[in-house]
């Protein structure tokens, strides 16, 4: 269970190494100097032919107990993974919140015969890695292996045990929960964490979504291993599970593994889906911090998984504030003012419809001013979509990273596991990758201006009340020897 | 979501190096100009990572500039004879790459993960920033001030932040890794361009870097693209470098700090050597298996004993980098299981028991075989990711140690007996070698 390991990590986090780039994109300067394919010849040679992608031979089939696997063989190493995702995330907590996220990390403390130290201990002969999470949707129990039959036969067992026949011991279970509840005080110092928490509960209201997946301190003690019983025998069955198998295998020993781990589990139904969130008025919360920075989070409902949009979303959303330096808001709030050390956009698909979201901090006393600025910029966006250039750039970025996405077997499972779940086509990443190709300007501006307003947006401050301060003037970069010329 | 910096523990205690895999083939050769290449074939997918690791970090600052490394590292980003500010990011995004960098106290590197076919580009922008970095001052004051931001999001407002680097000023007293790599926030708001434009004349030279290429490459087609960019920047004399050195014994110390937490927390650090200002490695490859048999899995000595058994603490950790330039710490720190009405004093207790049992009892040998399968196992692992392949061998290369250490790393722990692992027990863990921090929740302040 990793949160609770963190615990002491998160001390000595710290411990780490400083970094940054910097991204510049300055839309309005003028092309006045030198084409960068003049100045960098390399890139004038780079051919124009999209890069290679690795092919993916990925198999799909069911278990005599109904598991959907989907599997890709990589023999280069000697090793396997394995991930089972389960529709038991929080939001099937029902009123007990952090019960889907207990059951989960007390799979691996007990088996009947095995205590907590007993587990570990096998896995750890053996060379293997066991892990799970909880989160809203999904509940998730992974394996790393390797793959001589000599180690990953006794490996495999152990995780079907520990996965299928939990015995949620009463003492791992005190312990795990005063785990928990020091993890709830850590959370108290984090103020980003604090205005995440409180941004859910307002976006979503009384919808499953808004509860923190780890419960809170009043709902952790009253949970009874019962209770953990009865939400893993509904809900870690092979109906409600998904299995995902990458690695040094042949497809007859991933059918063999496949049995075997999904027929132990117990039988069941899948789950029923997520019902759809209500809209939320726009609002905002502060939260009052004795901290240097102030935390802001903009968010609204936005998008669920499936949804025919998505690819405009996420595209526009490239441009906009996904994935790093670059972006319109890293461009105007880090680079052009010095404002942050970094601001994202995201949208999160969900089952039910997710959140967009943007955050950032910065120093308390721009903090007006720096939302101020941060919902200009959204406004504009949706009311006049990105520039031709803009789109095209995106489109050339997808293109060009299209082939990190399958650059290892972590990779990999990661891609086919959220295929299975959500029930996409094999062919998902392929299509969705032609799917951004298609897309035109006017499509990103209309699905932006469906699927966000900027008048109802959901905000979170999370800081200490000072005197505020204008905004700092933004840098000019005119005059450079050096304008982005963009290829294509 | 994306984590954008390149964010890496610095003490990677149960890490082990990792030994090469039979299959793979990594290719050595230097430029001329001193520029030292190091290549890694991995043919399983056509992506390529590029690494330049420099060989200058927060240690080598003196006191009143700190902070100059990374800062640096921040304004390579801000353009060169062919580039304008920020432009080599903007067109790495656009050619798909992930990129960015990364500053420590031994090293600051730069990195782009990108399909095979780019990698020229890559290449010539990042020979390009090395040899006429442009370091323009209206671009710095506002960089200046995403420092700022920085140290304000990972130190001042993050308790476990703010401790460590207490807790480091004082557990070095004599070499430069008091220093915290982001710099005081006083060093912050007095450095200069000009503090800038001298690190990188000083420190920016082929002869003072590592290229690290590992994907689907050919070595003989790495060597005419690094020749094609590198070749033509001429070596430069780096000034004389002093491996950073503590004494052996300076004293025990401890700090006590107030902080806005709620949940008290333990440090303890005992000043050892690494791997490279060792003259006895059997001691060092000890206390990486110490390190490895406390903390090397839920399975070992703190989360069973102290966690599960005691349910003395919420949380224990130990590591150690034994691949430091100089001088190091081997560092425990844990939290009480306050919910069982657990103190400070009782988890300080509890970890003296821990080392008195390494020093006073050999290991069996189910736990060396344990942390040796596990060690065999990273390993494999490890070469699942051209990035963590890349990051081992410029881990060491950039301290001064050889990547070909890898090939003995199994061997050298295997050699290791349960008498040298009391032996180096009893030699280190000594209260004169000892840094305390205690960290206290705000409200409890006397």
């Amino acid at each position: 269970m990793m949160s609770l390991r963190m615990l002491s990590a998160s001390l000595v986090s710290a411990v780490l190494l400083l970094s940054a780039g910097c991204s510049t994109f300055d839309r309005a300067q003028s092309a006045q100097a030198t084409p960068t394919e003049q100045r960098i010849s390399s890139l004038a040679a780079l051919s124009k032919h999209n890069p290679v992608t690795r092919t993916l031979d990925i198999q799909q089939w069911h278990t005599s107990a109904g598991t959907k696997v989907l599997f890709m063989a990589a023999p280069e190493l000697p090793m396997f993974d394995l991930r089972l995702t389960f529709a038991a995330g929080s939001s099937k907590d029902n009123t007990t919140y952090g019960l889907a996220s207990l059951t989960n990390a007390m799979l691996n403390e007990g088996t009947g015969q095995l205590n907590a130290g007993d587990i570990a201990t096998q896995f750890e002969d053996l060379g293997a890695q066991f892990s799970s999470g909880s989160y809203r949707d999904m509940a998730v129990v992974t394996l790393r292996s390797l793959s001589d039959p000599k180690l990953s036969a006794p490996t495999l067992a152990l995780f079907s045990d520990v996965t299928a026949k939990p015995s949620f011991p009463a003492d791992s279970l005190a312990r795990i929960k005063n785990q928990l509840l020091a993890s709830f005080e850590y959370q108290k110092q984090n103020p980003g964490q604090l205005a995440s928490l409180a941004l859910f509960e307002q976006l979503y209201g009384q919808h499953p979504y808004a509860h923190p997946s780890s419960g809170n301190a009043e709902s952790i003690p009253a949970i009874s291993a019962q209770q953990l019983r009865d939400f893993h025998r509904t809900y870690y069955s092979a109906e409600n599970a998904q299995m995902t198998l990458v690695g040094d295998l042949t497809l007859a020993q991933a059918k063999a593994i496949s049995e075997q781990v999904s027929t132990r589990l117990p039988r069941g139904t899948a789950a029923a889906m997520t019902p759809e969130p209500l809209t939320t008025a726009a609002s905002h919360t502060h939260i009052e911090f004795p901290s240097e920075q102030t935390h802001i989070l903009l968010a609204q409902l936005s998008v669920k998984r499936g949804d025919v949009d998505y690819p405009a979303l996420f595209l526009g959303n490239q441009i906009l504030g996904g994935g790093g330096f670059g972006t319109r808001l890293m461009e105007e709030v880090r680079e052009k003012r010095g404002l942050t050390y970094g601001i994202y956009s995201s949208f999160s698909p969900m089952q039910a419809t997710g959140p967009f979201m943007i955050n950032v901090q910065t120093r308390a006393q721009l903090s007006q001013a720096t939302l101020q600025l941060v919902q200009d910029l959204l406004r504009e966006y949706i009311a006049n979509g990105p520039t031709e250039a803009e789109l095209a750039d995106a489109k050339r970025e997808s293109l060009g990273s299209f082939p990190l996405s399958a650059a290892s077997n972590s990779a990999i499972v990661g891609q086919l596991a959220a295929i299975g779940f959500y029930d996409m086509p094999l062919t998902w990443m392929s299509d969705f990758m032609q799917d951004l190709q298609n897309l035109s300007v006017t499509d990103v501006h209309e699905a932006f201006k469906r699927h966000l307003n900027p008048d109802q947006l959901v905000i979170v401050t999370a800081g200490p009340h000072v005197e505020q301060l204008p905004l700092p003037e933004p840098v000019e970069r005119s005059g450079q020897a050096a304008t982005v010329e963009r290829q294509h | 979501m994306k984590i954008l910096l390149g964010y890496i523990v610095l003490f990677f205690s149960s890490t082990f190096i990792t030994p090469l895999m039979a299959q793979t083939v990594t290719t050595e050769f230097s430029l001329d100009n001193g520029l030292k290449v190091i290549v890694r074939e991995d043919h399983r997918a056509p992506v390529v990572v590029s690494q330049l690791w420099y060989k200058i970090g927060s240690s080598y600052e003196t006191p009143g500039s700190t902070g100059l490394a990374h800062a640096l590292e921040h304004m390579m980003f801000k353009g060169s004879s062919k580039l304008g500010p920020g432009e080599s990011s903007r067109i790495l995004r656009e050619l798909g790459a992930e990129e960015n960098a990364f500053t420590s106290d031994d090293y600051t590197a730069y990195y782009q993960v990108l399909a095979r076919d780019r990698l020229e580009v890559a290449l010539e922008m990042e020979a390009d920033r090395l040899a006429s970095l442009t370091l323009p001052e209206d671009e710095f004051i506002r960089e200046i001030e995403v420092i700022k931001e920085e140290r304000r999001m990972r130190t001042d407002d993050r308790p476990s932040g703010l401790a460590y680097e207490r807790f480091k000023a004082l557990a070095y007293p004599a070499s430069g890794y008091h220093i915290p790599t982001i710099g005081w926030m006083h060093d912050l708001e007095r450095m200069t361009i000009a503090d800038l434009r001298n690190w990188h004349e000083r420190w920016y030279a082929p002869n003072n870097a590592i290229l690290i290429i590992v994907g689907d490459v050919a070595p003989d087609e790495v060597k005419t693209l690094v020749q094609r960019h590198f070749a033509k920047i001429p070596a430069r004399p780096i000034p004389a470098t002093k491996q950073p050195l503590e004494q052996a014994e300076p004293g025990q110390r401890s700090i006590t700090l107030y902080l806005k937490t709620q949940l008290p927390s333990l440090m303890m650090g005992f000043n050892v050597p690494s791997l490279a200002s060792s003259d006895n490695p059997t001691s060092v490859h000890a206390l990486r298996l110490i390190s490895a048999l406390l903390d090397g899995g839920n399975s070992a000595r703190l989360p069973t004993q102290l966690e599960r058994q005691q349910e003395l603490v919420a949380g224990a950790s130990a590591w150690y980098n034994a691949f430091a330039r100089g001088d190091s710490l081997f560092v425990l720190s844990a939290t009480p299981n306050v919910q069982k009405g657990k103190t400070l004093a009782e988890v300080e207790a509890g970890l003296w028991q821990q080392l008195k049992q390494l020093q006073d009892t050999p290991a069996t040998a189910a736990e060396l075989d344990r942390v040796r399968a596990q060690v065999f196992a990273a390993e494999v692992y490890a070469q699942d990711s051209i990035t963590s392949q890349a990051q081992q061998i410029g881990r060491l290369e950039s301290v001064g140690l050889s990547w070909r250490l890898q090939d003995s790393d199994l061997a050298a722990l295997q050699a290791v007996t349960p008498a040298d692992i009391q032996a180096a027990a009893q030699q280190f863990f000594i209260p004169t070698r000892l840094t305390t921090a205690y960290v206290h929740p705000e409200e409890t302040r006397p």
